[in-house]
């Protein structure tokens, strides 16, 4: 079995700069147009265009299908059982990941730069006070950049 | 797939070719090209001074940052950081800015928490109606933008041309379909999904349900005057031409005609700010 991983970049997060693909800049790297929701959701050919063209920056395979059958075959064909993507808030993808590790599959979920860092519960009812819990602190930048 | 193209036009015939049943719906393709290159290019372009004083009006400052955004070819934290940098007094110049990027922050993590129940009505309407006195679907005439309400029609068409349309027209526009046309606001949400390039279920339900009252204390709406304000008075007419009519009215008189279960309001605007407007709130990043 290959220790490389694979990479799947989920749609959330089309740059070359996000984790997964800058922490493995050699792993081979897939994107699943998902088939299914596409046609569930119907949605336009303008946003399928601006994704694609989003997608011909990134070092990545472009497939299309059930993303979990097409990354089980994209990782058996790479002689791997580890995929690597970064998380996402899409109940679609937690779902995905969940038939991934239900087959076998050793699913790395990096996490991406938080907006903001703050210790105590996030204030969610409305917008409004969650941004007084946070401003003190929105106007930091990232340690990283 | 393809990765290789010598031209738009030619990928545009690949996706044409390769997703007809999406190409056979709409076949429009927008002037916003996709990924980080273009993005970056937007970015650079950023004023959050003047977006902070001009961004409610569909002239405005505004970023069109969001669909870059919200399929992460740009990142949250690069675009704040990178806004911060842009001058020497970041929390007033450039406070509206980081507030409306803090607001997709906000949704993402509502998203978060609640899943798939984004689709519920998280809270009971607050408009004297229940769930079931609204349509289930959008009327073709909304579909064919053929309202004969013009300023609808108008954002309808921008909407399928371009996969974009400024916060303040999502906001009449869903104002329109929610509680001038009594259409439950999850058809809406479904519709602009469709053809939002920035769509997203998070940013996208819970501002359908903030302007609904299904997540926010009362319904949003709008009135001809608060139209003419913001869209440079190039929906300015007032004969019955342009269908404005069923705008045309105060606050009060709208209240009472749109909301006729509730309890009349007080005669003064909905609610107020320091500033003297009425409340806005984002639906995007714009």
């Amino acid at each position: 079995m290959n220790k490389q991983p694979i990479v799947w970049v989920f749609g959330d997060h089309l740059s070359p700069t996000q984790p997964a693909l800058r922490q493995y800049p050699n792993a081979p790297a897939l994107y699943v147009w998902d088939t299914a929701m596409l046609a569930r959701n119907q949605l336009s050919l303008k946003r399928i265009a601006f994704v694609y063209e989003c997608l011909l920056e990134l070092p990545v395979e472009i497939q299309r299908g059930h993303p979990v059958d097409v990354l089980s075959a994209f990782a058996q064909a790479h002689n791997t059982n580890t995929i690597v993507t970064v998380d996402s808030v899409s109940p679609r993808f937690q779902q995905h990941c969940q038939r991934l590790s239900e087959k076998g599959f050793a699913v790395e979920r990096l996490t991406p730069e938080p907006f903001v860092k703050i210790d105590q519960d996030r204030d969610l009812k409305r917008a409004s006070r969650y941004w007084r819990q946070i401003q003190a602190v929105a106007f930091t930048k990232t340690e990283s950049s | 797939m393809q990765r290789a193209f010598k031209t738009r036009a030619e990928l545009i015939d690949y996706l044409r070719d390769q997703f007809p049943d999406a190409a056979q719906r709409d076949d429009a393709i927008s002037g916003m090209r996709g990924g980080r290159q273009a993005g970056l290019a937007l970015l650079q372009q950023i004023d959050p001074k003047a977006y902070g004083a001009s961004r409610n009006a569909l002239d405005g400052a505004v970023s069109r940052l969001s669909p870059y955004i919200r399929h992460g070819a740009l990142s949250l934290t690069e675009v704040r950081d990178y806004a911060l940098t842009l001058s020497d007094n970041p929390r007033a110049d450039a406070n509206k800015f980081v507030f409306e990027l803090a607001y997709r922050d906000y949704f993402q993590h509502v998203y978060a928490k609640e899943g798939v129940s984004i689709w519920d009505d998280l809270e009971p309407y607050k408009t004297g109606f229940t769930a079931q006195d609204y349509a289930d679907q959008l009327p073709a005439d909304i579909l064919n933008a053929a309202t004969g309400v013009t300023a609808m029609d108008a954002f309808i068409q921008e909407l399928y041309a371009t996969g974009y349309l400024h916060n303040h027209a999502r906001m009449w526009l869903a104002a329109y379909v929610v509680h001038w046309r009594r259409i439950k606001w999850q058809a809406g949400a479904r519709w602009f999904l469709q053809h939002l390039l920035d769509g997203d279920p998070a940013s996208n339900n819970l501002s359908w349900q903030w302007v609904a009252s299904t997540f926010s204390h009362k319904p949003y709406f709008f009135n001809l005057d608060n139209l003419h304000k913001y869209s440079g008075k190039q929906y300015y007419d007032r004969t019955g031409e342009a269908g404005h009519a069923i705008f045309d009215a105060s606050y009060e008189t709208l209240a009472a005609r749109l909301f006729p279960n509730l309890p009349p309001q007080p005669k003064r605007p909905q609610k107020t700010t320091k500033k003297g407007k009425r409340r806005q709130r984002p639906h995007y990043h714009e």
